[in-house]
């Protein structure tokens, strides 16, 4: 066990009572409570974290928070392994394990380092340029091996065994970071009865305050935070979210984020989500994000050991970990001066403090003298030494003069960047704020306002007064009275004066702007002669500000440097546009719980679990479940399973589920008019107590659905949709009433999931429902003909609907019971059954016997085909207007060599027949010109004892008794068929009336 | 419509197979607590022209008016709720009875019976608002829903029509009806949204 050398001894925010003890590349490490992996591995001494993206450059830590270019990392292992993850927001828990990324064999010694030699070849837009020629390469040769070297983790190759939620939320006041804007925002709504939500990515609330030295009312910050901290707690409508990223702004007020409920333990204590996705409806927000530090460009300024000035207070301050034993300051402004104090404050060595300005102030003149620094004014650090971790500094003053300086970090402070990413998802633009020399907000979305570093007011005064101020607004706009506004706290002084240089030009070695893609300052040099200027097409060209960090401590040093390289100010090069998610977000947390058998709702038919008794194998169609066939032992195969249902239900009697089929109930004085036209064929006519087989098309004149409709009454019918166009035929059927015939008395609803019905077809099919049927209601031949639809009831008094109606071609019915009564059926019907040989059917043995006899179903009505092209032109009434009628009509619709439907059969019958073959005639070539049309339904027939087929072919009706090929090109089959009629079985349709 | 419920008959409720009386998740006091909601009635009323015809018939035989907003009025026997423009959901908390209810109110409305296509709960608990907030659209906060408010919405998408009834003892109450078939993809979703919380089933024996 290590001894964490660069721990100090006390002060921070760890509780070194809690020992963590963690893993890192296979090797124990300790670390405490309340330390990032980040900041444990610094406390550890462990400063290299990582080999960069193109030049495996060592890399070690450049920030402490969610800009982090550098140190990532593949968290936790096996299935549970999460690639690219920012060290520096990994909170430290027992038996964390992380292994270093993009590194062979090893992180200290690896092999693709010499890609760093090799560097000038590999500039901007190498990859297009080289690896052009020859094409068949790029697949095969280049893109695998460029793939394996320059690359980030390695996903996990397990499924994710963790549960994820979805969550939605509602707020009058939503506030975005909790640091000192965001804490006083909240608090200030919050105490108006608002209905507050506060979230910060981090773990421990507070921001800024946490990493800095700072008072407020003349104490401590940290006093001031846990009081307000404990007020917040205490108000029941402010609810406080840590460890919850606000990762987008979208329409109405609506923000995405993401809680990692569990991230912070190595396993998601039982009945825990790892991570919540949430929907935050808040009326209004307050932005309160804060600022990101910016670096500066020079050469070297990769070195483990370079890291930005706030970052280490953070690491001082908050984590109570040295970064290094001897210091230097490199900074362009007086934020970079808060750390010569807050490092000589835990006894660290400042060796030197390097600003960029020629003035510098008094009071950091009289600091650096009082702990022994020297200070170079107009001075630039002009390049680094070090192999893996930084040894030392080479410093040029305004006369040219070098200083070589020996240390082992050098902080960097170029200014801040607000973090404004959401004011920019609405497609606000960002605008220069000369003064400041950021990006600050532009017009902000609608109920949003900015308050502190984010608008780039970065002191803790203004952060303070803007929080209290907007925090009040916010909640006096959503409707909330408020109390008199109370003067924001006071705070110790702050200097944050700013010249900010964007790269210091000079020795050779490489300046990199982009840390995360390795892009340098010669990378946007090159990016501008070769005319790639606009900055879009700058990150498209140099991948500048792509990735996990999406440029967020790049974008503004790659800007200003296009700017320079253009002569224009920065604010007329423009920025990049800032989308969500403002940090990567699991796509597990947008998922939640669907996913695997969750993905979407299943819809089970009552007679499920029936049919799962009977050993039913089941089909996914839309989102039910069906039964496809039910096997048993006897059956050789799924054939010979299909083939015995067919052949029991032609001999005896076999019983089908269609509980799946839409069931509209269609009530009112106009109800007959409704369906006359909505309908092509007639309505009006059918009497009480009859169904009907009917077709509706779309207004463009192909076919929708059909189905069979009844009358119940005279002013009540029930309507029959196919299962998979149901929704679709309820929304057809609401439109036509509520926005073509609001005149119409007709009043509809869905009434599907009240019944369960089932298909009772064959021979013997009334003598089994005699047996269930209460005895008095007659069904003979005589009393219940075919086309029969009526209210009868079942089992002594179970209210029922029995239609006499056939897809088999058989003596059929369909009997309809409510639905707790579905599975009851099914036992009924075969116990009545049993002495017939009464046999469950699934779809297969349904569609074999409708396709031998010619009936059509989706394969069919597939939105190409229209009534003609059916067959069924004959249906279409002469008499009335209905829905598709003038456009079933047009020139292409009804032009005679349209593919019309047929039968086919294979001339060989030993042949099988494959769905999507396309019609070919007998020795003409494949090809497209010779295409005469397409198979849509095959199956064997176990009557007919061979294949057969329904299909659409040119001039169909006319060509029957002809031989074609049929042609499947991508099963890489043909076989020579004969046309026929559609009808393969009982054309006479006896079986039906019998 | 009385049934014989011998016992190839008998009635096979909508959660059966799903729901189980007993604790789901964490052992502790529960926060939130299901009843199936077994044998009741339901029916959708779609007036005529006029809703006013239907609404005297409902003030004379159930003692409610016709909500007019996302509503929902309750007596202790029925209820009616709002479900869209002269739509209502008629609920009774026993069947027997129902089919002549429904018989006398077809004079004024379209009925048609549902008892049997829809599968109903009533969740309440103090952390009630917690489950639903992992499926509701729809702001269930107290003054946001107050007793007697109805939605039409989708729950982790499956269609859902609910309501606050009165509170009970453990809190807030809803009633939460979805399309039977569902059931099951539903009650996957609930245990697993609830099962933090401590999860209390009961199966209702009506």
């Amino acid at each position: 066990m290590s001894k964490q050398p660069l721990r100090l001894p006390n002060g921070g925010l760890v509780d070194r009572a809690r020992t963590l003890s963690f893993r890192f590349d296979g090797k124990s490490y300790d670390g405490h409570a309340g330390d990032t992996l980040a900041s444990a591995l610094l406390a550890n001494g462990v400063g290299l974290m990582g080999r960069s993206f193109k030049y495996h450059r060592p890399r070690g830590l450049l920030s402490a928070g969610p800009e982090e270019p550098n140190a990532l990392v593949e968290l936790r292992a096996g299935a549970r392994r999460e690639p690219n993850t920012r060290a520096t927001m990994v909170e430290l828990f027992q038996n964390l394990e992380a292994t270093s990324q993009n590194r062979w064999p090893s992180l200290r010694f690896d092999v693709l380092s010499v890609n760093g030699l090799a560097g000038p070849a590999l500039v901007a837009g190498f990859y297009y340029k080289t690896f052009m020629w020859p094409a068949a390469f790029w697949e095969k040769l280049y893109e695998p091996l460029i793939r394996r070297a320059a690359g980030l983790g390695r996903a996990a190759e397990f499924e994710d065994p963790d549960h994820y939620e979805k969550a939605f939320a509602f707020c009058d006041v939503l506030v975005i970071g909790a640091g000192p804007a965001g804490l006083s925002a909240a608090l200030t709504a919050g105490r108006s009865g608002a209905r507050v939500i506060i979230c910060d990515e981090d773990f421990q609330l507070g921001g800024r305050l946490l990493a800095e030295r700072r008072e407020i009312d003349g104490r401590a910050a940290a006093d001031w935070l846990a009081t307000t901290l404990a007020e917040l707690a205490s108000l029941s409508e402010v609810r406080i979210m840590p460890r919850t990223s606000v990762y987008g702004l979208y329409d109405h007020g609506i923000y995405g984020a993401v809680e990692r409920v569990s991230d912070h333990v190595a396993v998601p204590p039982p009945h825990q989500p790892r991570q919540r996705g949430w929907r935050i409806y808040a009326k209004r927000a307050v932005l309160a994000a804060g600022a990101l530090e910016r670096p500066i460009v020079f050469a070297g300024n990769d070195l483990p050991g370079v890291m930005l000035a706030g970052a280490v207070r953070a690491y001082v301050n908050r984590f109570a970990v040295l970064p290094g034993r001897k210091a230097v300051i490199f900074t362009s402004g007086d934020s970079g001066w808060a750390t010569v104090r807050d490092l000589a404050e835990v006894g660290a060595h400042v060796a030197a403090v390097v600003d960029s300005r020629s003035e510098i102030k008094p009071e950091f003149k009289s600091l650096a003298s009082r702990v022994g620094a020297r200070v170079f004014a107009g001075s630039v650090v002009e390049a680094t030494r070090g192999g893996r971790a930084l040894r030392g500094i080479t410093v040029r003053d305004a006369s040219g003069k070098r200083t070589a300086l020996a240390c082992d970090i050098l902080a960097v402070s170029n200014g801040w960047n607000p973090t404004l990413h959401l004011t920019s998802h609405q497609n606000g633009k960002p605008v220069w704020d000369e003064e400041i020399q950021a990006f600050v907000p532009g017009v902000l979305p609608p109920g949003l306002s900015v308050a502190g570093s984010a608008a780039g007011r970065f002191t803790l005064a203004e952060a303070l007064q803007d929080g209290a101020r907007l925090g009040r607004e916010a909640a006096s706009e959503a409707g909330f009275a408020m109390a008199a506004a109370q003067p924001a706290p006071t705070t110790d002084a702050e200097a944050s004066e700013l010249k900010p240089i964007w790269r210091v030009k000079g020795r050779k070695g490489k300046a990199f702007v982009d840390l995360q893609n390795d892009v340098t300052d010669k990378d946007v040099e090159l990016a501008a002669r070769e005319g790639f200027r606009s900055v879009e097409h700058l990150k498209r060209y140099t991948t500048l500000g792509m990735a996990t960090d999406q440029g967020k401590t790049s974008n503004l040093s790659g800007l200003a440097l296009m700017a320079e390289q253009t002569g224009k100010a920065i604010c007329d090069t423009g920025t990049t546009t800032f989308r969500p998610p403002y940090t990567p977000v699991a796509i597990g947390a947008l998922a939640g719980h669907h996913r695997g058998k969750d993905f979407r709702p299943v819809r089970l038919t009552p007679t499920h679990d029936w049919s799962r008794e009977q050993g039913a194998v089941f089909l996914e169609t839309g989102q039910w479940l069906r039964a496809q066939y039910y096997p048993k032992f006897t059956d050789k195969d799924w054939l010979s399973t299909v083939n015995r249902e067919v052949l029991a239900t032609r001999g005896g009697v076999g019983i089908c589920d269609v509980s799946t089929l839409g069931k509209i109930d269609l009530q009112g004085t106009d109800a007959a008019e409704f369906l006359e036209r909505v309908y092509i064929n007639a309505w009006k006519t059918l009497p009480i107590g009859k169904a009907r087989y009917g077709l509706m098309l779309r207004e463009d004149g192909f076919v929708m659905d059909d189905g069979t409709t009844s009358r119940l009454g005279e002013n009540h019918f029930l309507m029959t949709t196919t299962t998979i166009n149901a929704t679709k035929v309820m929304q057809h059927l609401e439109f036509c009433h509520q926005v073509l015939w609001p005149h119409l008395d007709v009043r509809m609803v869905s009434v599907s999931e009240q019944w369960a019905q089932v298909a009772v077809a064959g021979p013997r099919s009334r003598e089994v429902l005699r047996g269930i049927v209460d005895a008095k209601h007659d069904i003979s031949n005589e009393a219940f003909p075919y086309l029969a639809a009526r209210e009868i009831s079942v089992g002594g008094g179970i209210p029922a609907r029995l239609f006499r109606i056939s897809f088999s071609g058989e003596l059929a019915y369909e009997l309809a019971v409510p639905a707790d009564y579905g599975q009851a059926m099914m036992r009924a019907l075969m116990a009545a059954g049993q002495a017939f040989g009464i046999t469950p059917y699934g779809l297969d043995a349904m569609s074999v016997m409708r396709i031998e006899k010619g009936h059509v179903i989706g394969s069919e009505l597939n939105g190409q085909t229209t009534v003609r092209d059916l067959g069924l032109a004959k249906m279409m009434s002469s008499k009335k207007d209905f829905i598709g009628r003038l456009m079933a009509k047009r020139e292409a619709l009804v032009q005679s060599d349209r593919p019309t439907l047929v039968g086919f059969k294979p001339i060989d019958k030993g042949k099988s027949l494959s769905g999507g073959a396309h019609f070919v005639g007998i020795r003409r070539a494949n090809k497209l010109e010779n295409d005469e049309g397409y198979v849509t339904s095959v199956a064997y027939s176990p009557n007919l004892q061979h294949w057969i087929g329904l299909g659409f072919l040119k001039n169909g009706p006319a060509r029957i008794g002809e031989r074609i090929r049929a042609v499947d090109l991508v099963r890489n089959s043909e076989v020579e068929v004969e046309i026929c009629s559609p009808v393969f079985f009982d054309h006479e349709g006896t079986r039906l009336h019998g | 419509m009385d049934k014989q419920e011998t016992s190839i008959w008998r009635p096979r409720r909508p959660w059966a197979g799903f729901a189980e009386a007993g604790q789901i998740g964490e052992s502790r006091e529960p926060g939130i607590t299901a009843v199936t909601l077994e044998g009741l009635g339901f029916a959708t009323l779609i007036a005529g022209t006029s809703s006013e015809k239907l609404e005297r018939a409902t003030k004379r035989l159930l003692g409610l008016d016709l909500p007019r907003e996302p509503c929902a009025a309750l007596s202790d026997t029925h209820g009616l709720v709002w479900s869209g423009p002269d739509q209502w959901l008629l609920l009774a908390r026993k069947r027997t009875g129902f089919s002549d209810l429904l018989v006398s109110l077809s004079v004024d409305a379209a009925v048609s019976e549902q008892s049997h296509g829809r599968s109903a709960l009533r969740l309440s608990g103090k952390r009630v608002r917690d489950v639903l907030a992992k499926g509701s659209m729809v702001d269930v906060h107290q003054a946001a829903f107050p007793v007697g408010t109805a939605a039409l919405t989708s729950f982790a998408h499956i269609g859902v029509q609910f309501w606050r009834t009165q509170d009970g003892p453990d809190g807030a109450a809803f009633e939460i009806l979805i399309a039977r078939s569902m059931a099951g993809s539903f009650w996957s979703w609930l245990a697993a949204s609830a099962a933090e919380f401590g999860f209390c089933v009961t199966i209702d024996q009506a």
